[in-house]
């Protein structure tokens, strides 16, 4: 494993051990720099970290305690987060990290604790407040002081499963260890026992939220579905996630209603002939794209489902004449396309929705309320990236130009090797943007990105440039995205990270820029008081193009020493296929993760590289 | 081994992304998803030499979108190219007007004298046979006659069966040799160098602005 040369780390290279990273990061002194914690970030994905916890039974990414919980016992911690609205209680990743560095902030030695809690926290927790399963101290990371009382402290529910099958030790919550002597098939059922108790309690999460009578909590909303949406609310909560769902749940029908009518308007406005002159050029070309869209899912090759796909982008291309059609859309218009269409299926059936012909079981009218659901989702989305598609693709330059300008600070070895091979980052990243990042995974992968993804579009219109103006207003709550991490993840006294901004190897490292806005951010927000979720501050340079860049730095950077090793020639053949086709809505969510974590380190900071 | 950067162009769907992977992978796909950006792909082929000895041509290949949306990037590509594959469709009219668009591009853009521009009718199996001659929408005359004004080099292919595929490259490598050997005499005299020669020793940029390699 290369070494990041970010920070200069005096522990370069302990953590190459793959499932010893943790071990490594935690003995070694915590001076405050994140090195360890891009070491750890790779240990964990390694192959060793994961066959190590599936040996132990253990998965990083199912069992570890809610980031929430973990502070709750931790008294002054938890209000000292909460000022800091470090209690949203954010994806996983960040919000454990943001987690740690509170904690060192308060803890003035520092030394070990940092590291020490990072690694028991971000290490891999996809599904933290989701999963009311206390923690097993199983996992190899043999139980601190810390975790233990943090663990004992839990107050989840218990779970009849847990307590009453399988052997008695492992039933309690607490600090039980697992003895080593089970056997492979008593491990894996009690893996999946658990995993579907952590589904069944995020289902029940899901349900209470959307049930609300009256105004839904889109914010919590949020924060729930970064992490993952159960197949059953996904349709709904897209809608809401998007902007095309007010939250005001007594609206919802005529609102649909309405929306749905505006849609079937527009086509009918559209393709009625006498009053519309067809733009020729745009209709070819959709029909050209869509009979090679997503070729692999028979969904996509049903005439039925190819007609309501041309009649969304044509009507979208010719309503943003400054856009247009520009493949890319084509891809982006399914997954809500597939998802949406899930509502019109058995709930047993909803696996089938990528081999089933639409037209079997839809009726006419059910078939224009799922175009126009399509269609205004399609557009709310397209509305926060706007210019990816204008005249000359500015917005899609610039994410590429942010995302070599991240690699080179985040793995300096990866982008002098790029320089070297004279490897230009638009000479793979162009797609990446464009389709955002959809080429490059199987669809089950990629609607598990959008959750994600959609979780972490903004509701302020202002975000995304240009807008249409249709369907303003809709919103009552407008919720937040969650864009206070920055205040959250850097509660590190600004002095340690000067520090350590010193010790970089990079002189221009841009951890001083950030140490300024950290402190800054810090006192914004104390002084907006305790518990404000106040983040109009942070919030205008949130938007889903920025991190998506941090996805597809974090995307790049996990082929890092494979990328090392290449030269120009293979460096672009394998970026253009890169090895994904095995991936799980686990190694999204590790990525999602990663991602997560590089945009808490450097959001402020890339608004000061160009 | 002498490298040379090819760059396809033309308009959507084509056939541009299936005669490359019909020349590098000789394989076809009816349904190929809609190239974004630009794809890269390389082979090498063998060409012969005056005094009969068989000399190895790399080809980088830079296969570019159709979608007039991204025919800004297209300088990037064909900045630094030794040929360009100008494609069209033998059943669409219009694509050969694209075509010859792209051909007065190239030939204002690229200050290259010896760029060598193959203009290529795909898709010739469509009009196979007395059934569906109908369907062809370009005479083969017609688009000859233009490349014979232009000093094109032409021909029609198809990159469902592979007719015509590999001729094609293997004419292009040919040009190159030829008009490209007496530099490389001219090079290997002065290095005293094996005979491995690489014309384009620095890789192309295909970066507009920095134009980094010298």
């Amino acid at each position: 494993m290369k070494s990041w040369k970010i920070s200069g780390s005096p522990h370069k290279g302990q953590a190459a051990g793959g499932a010893t990273g943790g071990i490594a990061a935690r003995s070694s002194s915590a001076d405050g720099n994140f090195d360890a914690m891009s070491k750890q970030q790779a240990a964990a994905i390694s192959g060793p970290r994961k066959q190590h916890s599936a040996l132990q039974g253990y998965s990083p990414l199912r069992y570890m305690p809610p980031s929430r919980s973990a502070s709750n016992d931790s008294n002054a911690l938890l209000k000292q987060s909460r000022r800091s609205s470090h209690s949203n209680n954010r994806p996983t990743g960040g919000a454990n990290a943001g987690h740690s560095a509170s904690t060192t902030s308060f803890t003035t030695d520092g030394s070990g604790k940092y590291f020490q809690d990072l690694d028991e926290d971000w290490s891999a927790v996809i599904d933290d407040y989701n999963m009311p399963i206390p923690v097993y101290l199983n996992g190899g990371s043999a139980g601190t002081a810390d975790s233990l009382s943090r663990a004992s402290t839990h107050s989840y529910p218990q779970l009849p499963n847990l307590t009453g099958t399988g052997s008695g030790s492992r039933g309690t919550p607490g600090p039980a260890v697992v003895p080593e002597t089970r056997t492979p098939t008593e491990i894996a059922q009690e893996r999946d026992v658990q995993e579907l108790n952590s589904m069944m309690a995020r289902i029940t999460k899901f349900n209470a939220l959307l049930s609300s009578k009256h105004i839904l909590n889109v914010k919590e909303l949020r924060q729930l579905s970064w992490n993952g949406i159960p197949k059953p609310n996904r349709p709904k909560v897209w809608k809401l996630l998007i902007g095309y769902l007010p939250a005001n749940t007594k609206r919802h029908e005529s609102f649909l209603q309405r929306k749905r009518k505006e849609y079937r308007d527009g086509i009918t406005h559209t393709f009625d002939e006498q009053n519309h002159q067809r733009d020729i050029p745009t209709w070819h070309q959709i029909e050209i794209d869509l009979p090679r869209t997503n070729p692999s899912i028979p969904l996509y090759q049903f005439k039925s489902v190819q007609h309501s796909l041309q009649k969304i982008l044509y009507l979208w291309a010719i309503r943003h004449p400054a856009s247009g059609y520009v493949q890319g859309i084509n891809d982006l218009v399914t997954p809500f396309y597939q998802i949406f269409l899930t509502e019109y299926l058995p709930a047993s059936q909803i696996d089938e929705v990528a081999n089933r012909d639409p037209a079997m079981y839809m009726s006419e009218e059910q078939t224009v309320q799922l175009e126009a659901d399509t269609f205004w989702c399609l557009t709310k989305l397209l509305e926060q990236i706007t210019d990816n598609y204008i005249h000359g693709q500015p917005g899609i330059l610039k994410q590429v130009k942010n995302l070599s300008q991240l690699v080179k600070r985040i793995d300096a070895d990866l982008y002098d090797h790029f320089t070297n091979e004279h490897v230009e980052f638009i000479q793979f990243a162009f797609r990446w943007m464009n389709c955002l990042l959809m080429r490059e995974f199987e669809m089950d992968v990629v609607i598990r990105m959008w959750d994600t993804y959609l979780a972490e579009t903004s509701q302020d219109s202002s975000v995304g440039g240009a807008t249409t103006g249709a369907s303003a207003g809709a919103d009552l709550s407008a919720p937040t995205t969650p864009a206070q991490r920055t205040v959250s993840t850097f509660q590190t006294p600004p002095s340690k990270i000067r520090t350590e901004a010193t010790v970089g190897a990079s002189p221009s490292s841009p951890l001083s820029v950030r140490s300024f806005s950290a402190t800054t951010a810090v006192t914004k927000t104390t002084a907006s008081g305790a518990g404000s979720d106040d983040a109009s501050g942070t919030r205008q340079s949130s938007s889903l193009n920025e991190f998506h860049v941090f996805v597809c730095a974090a995307f790049l950077i996990k082929w890092s020493d494979q990328l090392c090793g290449m030269d120009f020639q293979e460096i672009i053949t394998f970026l253009q296929n890169p090895p994904t086709k095995d991936w799980r809505e686990s190694d999204i969510e590790m990525l999602l993760s990663e991602a997560y974590i590089w945009q808490s380190l450097y959001k402020d900071a890339t608004s000061h590289w160009l | 081994m002498l490298q040379f950067k090819l760059v396809l162009l033309g308009d959507s769907s084509v056939g541009k992304s299936s005669i490359v992977h019909r020349f590098v992978k000789d394989t076809f796909d009816e349904l190929r998803e809609s190239t974004i950006g630009a794809a890269f792909l390389s082979q090498t082929i063998k060409v012969e030499s005056e005094d009969q000895q068989e000399v190895v041509i790399k080809f980088e290949i830079w296969d570019t979108a159709g979608q007039e949306r991204y025919k800004s990037l297209a300088p990037m590509y064909y900045r630094n190219a030794n040929a360009a594959l100008v494609v069209y469709d033998v059943t669409q009219e219009d694509s050969l007007n694209k075509a010859k668009a792209w051909v007065e591009e190239l030939k204002n853009k690229v200050g290259d004298e010896d760029l060598v521009i193959f203009l290529v009718g795909n898709k010739v199996d469509l009009c196979e046979g007395s059934d569906n001659e109908d369907k062809r929408a370009v005479a083969a005359t017609l688009a000859k006659q233009y490349a014979e004004d232009q000093g094109l080099m032409f021909d029609e292919v198809s990159a469902k069966t592979g007719h015509g595929v590999k001729e094609v490259f293997q004419a292009i490598g040919q040009r190159l040799y030829d008009t490209k050997k007496e530099e490389l005499a001219t090079r290997q005299r002065g290095n005293g160098n094996d005979g491995q020669v690489d014309i384009n020793v620095p890789r192309p940029s295909t970066n507009d602005t920095t134009g980094c390699c010298s």
